[in-house]
């Protein structure tokens, strides 16, 4: 490892553990004193709540440097692609059902709807040869269309489990237990392992399949490992999370503008990018308004929308030229 | 179907592959020797490219087999197959700026193991490669701002990186100007002689068959219609045959065209 990237790396875990320290002191409920009150608040609430928010930055950032590699296409992310909305249409029909008193059920709802959407969009972008990058992005907003129109459906013929299922459609981290980080903590850091251990892959990949094999990539195998492990990750994230647009897109692009286009720094620089905005995002959400509080995918939105919309300008220019 | 020789490295035999039960390619059968300089000819959708790609493992033929020293293609590893043929092709995409130096050490990962960061021997290797095919002023240059010329040369680099006995390339030359035409050809003719590479190389521009190559296969709707010593197949009446026009052939070396006979 280089030097540079060491003391960027000890800088960037200060810089986290710093917002996490500030996250656990600002809310709607000041902090004025180490009272039992106060602790309570720090130690059940908000100290969950902040390694939730790290633990989802981190896996939603690296998801999205895996999805680009992938499907080739600059502008992928679980969200974009409509694959957090397949988690979150899982979820809402396990709540529906009833099944939400166990984990698994929710969650493996989540999954198994994220994996068919993933399904669903490799089917519509290998159509013909070429890269497609317009068609890519129609096929995950078409899929957002649709999961948006089911779940009003369900929420409307389900009034009772209307607040749940809206928790997964804005994304939200205020219900954060410790029992829910163990179980998160554990697939986002194998997510994160094995995307980072097939970083090389994913760089050839970039350059197109035929490209990639002839290096000596298992393209078809590679893929599946990728897509099912960023997958598994997103599945779990959403459960917990609901849904969270932008983070996979925004976090690196920027990690890529300052450290290059290897996928092999982009992932490790891109877990702390992904730390570092959801932590500011979350705090934002707390404060902006408070005592209330902004659901934190909306303001991952505001900032996230406008940087896709710049992003596919810049696509469309480069196309025309 | 004769005995392969000592000096066979690649065996194409009996291939035909086949797209919603239209045969693109049909029946192809030939052999490589080390070391040759082989052209590949033919019009559009002849099946030039297909037969690369079955060549390369992309695509998978419906029937026949494919052998690289002596041992079916599809029972090497990618990794293993990839010790063995590299491909350039005509365009080569990049999303994202990876430098020139990158993309040749991409080249390298076939000989590298999951996790291993690029080793010292790998980087001397990519220097080498990236100076004999003149990139190496190139090395920090994003690839996305190369000339067609100069990209075509990092992507041969990359192709030596490979250290493969086989290079296989699509058309590397038909988006370049006639003085880029003639550099990488030249290039490719050295590796050629000093590596004793075996070059397969699709060519749309006849007259860089007849300089360049030694043998020459010529493609007829998906069927091998000529193959041997490029100055025995590049005839006046085999071109017209194959691509319908009139050329004439001057010194054994240059073919002109006569536009105002096409037939």
């Amino acid at each position: 490892m280089r030097k540079k990237d060491i003391i960027l790396y000890c800088l960037l875990t200060i810089v986290v553990l710093g917002l996490m320290i500030l996250g656990l002191f600002l809310g709607s409920v000041d902090i004025r004193s180490f009272d039992e009150n106060s602790l309570y608040i720090i130690k059940h609430l908000r100290l969950p709540r902040v390694i939730m928010c790290v633990l989802s930055g981190a896996g939603l950032a690296v998801c999205g440097a895996a999805y680009q590699a992938i499907f080739r296409n600059p502008l992928s992310d679980p969200y974009t692609l409509g694959i957090s909305s397949g988690a979150a249409l899982g979820a809402a029909i396990a709540i529906v059902l009833g099944l939400d008193v166990f984990f698994f059920s929710i969650g493996g709802f989540a999954f198994s709807f994220a994996l068919l959407t993933v399904w669903i969009i490799i089917r519509i972008s290998s159509v013909g040869n070429r890269l497609h990058i317009t068609t890519l992005l129609l096929a995950g907003i078409s899929i957002n269309f649709l999961i948006a129109a089911i779940i009003s459906i369900i929420m409307v013929v389900n009034q009772d489990s209307m607040d749940k299922i809206i928790f997964w459609t804005m994304g939200s981290l205020s219900g954060s237990k410790f029992s829910d980080i163990t179980i998160v903590l554990p697939f986002v850091l194998i997510g994160i392992i094995i995307i980072r251990i097939y970083a090389r892959e994913l760089n050839a990949l970039l350059t197109g399949n035929d490209t990639a094999r002839s290096l000596g990539v298992n393209v078809e195998r590679t893929k599946k490992i990728i897509l099912f492990f960023s997958t598994l990750m997103i599945g779990v994230i959403v459960s917990y999370c609901g849904v969270i647009g932008f983070v996979g897109l925004i976090v690196p692009h920027i990690i890529r503008l300052l450290v290059g286009s290897d996928n092999r720094r982009i992932i490790p620089f891109s877990i702390f990018g992904g730390m570092i905005f959801m932590l500011v995002a979350d705090i934002i959400s707390r404060t902006a308004i408070a005592p209330s509080e902004l659901p934190i995918g909306s303001i991952t939105a505001v900032v996230g929308a406008p940087f896709f919309i710049y992003l596919l300008y810049n696509a469309k220019k480069k196309l025309n030229q | 179907m004769q005995e392969a020789s000592n000096d066979t490295i690649l065996e194409v035999d009996n291939i035909s592959y086949s797209v919603r039960e239209k045969n693109i390619i049909e029946d192809i059968s030939f052999q490589l020797k080390k070391g040759g300089f082989y052209s590949v000819i033919g019009t559009n959708g002849s099946g030039k490219t297909t037969l690369l790609r079955c060549i390369s493992n992309s695509i998978q033929p419906r029937k026949g087999t494919i052998k690289v020293n002596n041992k079916l293609i599809n029972k090497y590893t990618p990794k293993l197959l990839a010790h063995k043929i590299s491909v350039v092709s005509q365009h080569s995409e990049f999303l994202f700026d990876f430098s020139s130096f990158q993309v040749v050490m991409m080249g390298r990962m076939a000989y590298q193991k999951l996790l291993q960061t690029d080793s010292e021997q790998d980087m001397i290797i990519v220097e080498e490669c990236m100076k004999k095919t003149n990139t190496f002023h190139l090395k920090d240059r994003s690839v996305k701002q190369l000339s067609g010329g100069e990209l075509q040369r990092v992507m041969i680099a990359r192709a030596l990186a490979q250290q493969t006995p086989i290079i296989l390339l699509d058309e590397p030359v038909s988006s370049l100007d006639i003085h880029h035409q003639f550099e990488i050809m030249e290039l490719l003719k050295k590796i050629n002689k000093e590596n004793n590479t075996t070059i397969f190389i699709i060519l749309h521009d006849l007259t860089l068959a007849l300089q360049y190559s030694d043998k020459t296969l010529a493609l007829k709707e998906g069927r091998l219609a000529y193959f041997g010593k490029t100055r025995e197949i590049l005839t006046e009446e085999n071109i017209r045959e194959l691509f319908n026009i009139n050329a004439e052939i001057i010194d054994n070396k240059h073919i002109i065209i006569k536009h105002n006979e096409i037939i």
